[in-house]
């Protein structure tokens, strides 16, 4: 991937991001300051026929840098606690799973009475402030310059807090693989997460990530972020003013924008998104229901939360309280200070007991 | 406020900073603590991490009080090994909290940090409870 740029495309660039700001409200500002200097990928979704290219390019590539769990795998203590395997469930691609980054949404549904079909590629959404990087205890899940967030599986413990906290519960858990199998496996840990790293080595040697580079469609790009949000915006507004005749309305049209805080991950649909979330869980719920029946029947422990299968509804920013409660910590020391100047003023220096 | 209020003050203080900071690692939950009455507001991290902020910010007043008004006071730091461990509690609780915010670190220095921040503050919660412990003892 070539960063040169030349100073026509810079100025174009320039007057892009200019009348996407312009047009945009605070939180997108916001989004677009945070992420300066970051790499943003942009999907458009009227593009994709579901051929799942970028599906089997991602795990031919990278399937084989997950580890095989050993055998058998610790049971965890207590007994509340699950053992993830996936590890016999490799050819799995209709979910995230710790063996698949990436999976193909495919819908079926009426719009406006017409017989409609949607394809959705899910994976990480790396967001600008993400919640699974910054309260990683152990550092494990981390954010780089470039704005990858990625999981280091080698100092990973497995306690899928990153999973509780993404507000898409993007990570998944393989158990009986990492570092707690050599410090107390059946008490601390549980194995290690793994999720979409956007091809972070291949980007590193100036390379596409692969999902981007296989698809014959050309629905993903990839690009600094700046430029890429101006791009969505303005296909927003045209499919807005396709679908209603409503430019204004762009914002139901793309996600990834300002939920969780903004994200480096744009989707721009033909559908407004609150439809296509709505068939989304509906079609989530089916599926869900007879995993855990298969699951049961399978002898297995029915899996929690939704099954490695993203929802595409409105989301906050889930490190929005650190920004007041942050505040405080700033405060509290002056306070502190002026507090104690003054008491020391008061007895004139002397060393009462308090 | 009397000597006695600021010196609970301080250990609850001390006591939810610890606890909410131990919460961090995910073992609440799996050792049933948030399954005891009136706690379940701990599986939540989020709730967790307002909890650790705002308990960490009454510490930091509490210490800047003490210092700038210069009272003979019978909790907090007492040794050279406390005050050193409140420092490095500090200044790695200043880069999370900046992290936190969305201020880029590399990485490398985040792992140091944050295994800094967790065992200071481990040698930190002992040293208390082995101090609180030995004065018990002798009173």
């Amino acid at each position: 991937m070539s960063r040169q740029v030349n100073r026509r495309q810079l100025l174009k660039l320039a007057a892009a991001s200019a009348a996407a700001l312009a047009t945009a409200g605070p939180g997108q500002v916001a989004a677009e300051v945070a992420g300066a200097g970051m790499v943003c990928t942009l999907l458009d979704l009227a593009k994709c026929v579901g051929c799942e290219e970028c599906v089997n390019a991602c795990q031919e590539q990278w399937q084989k840098t997950v580890p095989d769990p050993v055998e058998p795998i610790p049971k965890p203590f207590p007994d509340r606690v699950p053992i993830e395997d996936f590890s016999k469930r490799k050819d799995i691609t209709d979910r995230l799973t710790p063996y698949n980054f990436l999976y193909v949404e495919h819908l079926e549904f009426k719009y406006k009475g017409n017989d409609t079909e949607l394809h959705i590629p899910r994976r990480c959404m790396h967001c600008l402030n993400p919640p699974c990087a910054d309260l990683c205890p152990f550092g494990a899940c981390r954010q780089e310059a470039n704005g990858v967030v990625h999981i280091a599986s080698d100092i990973c413990m497995g306690g899928a807090k990153c999973r509780k906290v993404c507000p898409w519960h993007i990570p998944q858990r393989q158990s009986g693989v990492g570092l707690y199998l050599k410090i107390m496996p059946r008490y601390a840990g549980n194995g290690a997460m793994f999720k979409c790293h956007r091809c972070l080595p291949l980007l590193e040697q100036g390379k596409k990530p692969r999902c981007v580079e296989v698809c014959p469609e050309g629905v993903q790009q990839i690009g600094p972020r700046r430029e890429m949000v101006a791009k969505a915006v303005a296909l927003a507004k045209a499919r807005a003013k396709a679908d209603c005749g409503d430019e204004g309305r762009w914002r139901e049209y793309i996600y990834g924008l300002t939920e969780n805080g903004g994200t480096n991950t744009l989707y721009v649909s033909p559908i407004p998104f609150k439809v296509v979330n709505k068939v989304l869980m509906a079609e989530h719920k089916k599926l869900i229901k007879q995993e855990n029946a298969e699951a049961l029947a399978a002898g297995r422990r029915p899996e929690r939360g939704p099954h490695g299968r993203p929802h595409m509804g409105p989301v906050g920013d889930v490190m929005d309280h650190v920004k007041w409660v942050s505040w405080l910590v700033v405060a509290a020391p002056v306070a502190g200070l002026i507090a104690g100047l003054s008491a020391r003023n008061k007895t004139g220096g002397s060393n009462n007991e308090r | 406020m009397s000597a006695r209020t600021l010196k609970w003050i301080y250990a609850l203080a001390v006591a939810a900073a610890s606890f909410s900071g131990v919460g961090q690692l995910p073992i609440l939950k799996r050792y049933y603590i948030t399954d005891l009455p009136l706690m379940g507001w701990a599986a939540n991290f989020v709730t967790l991490s307002t909890v650790h902020y705002v308990s960490v910010a009454v510490l930091i007043g509490l210490i800047m009080w003490r210092l700038a008004s210069r009272a003979k006071v019978r909790w907090g730091p007492l040794t050279w090994w406390g005050w050193g461990l409140l420092g490095l509690l500090a200044v790695t609780g200043a880069v999370k909290m900046l992290r936190n915010v969305g201020v880029y670190f590399p990485p490398p220095l985040i792992v140091t940090v944050n295994l800094t921040h967790m065992f200071s503050g481990m040698a930190f919660m002992f040293t208390a409870i082995a101090a609180g412990l030995a004065r018990v003892g002798k009173s």
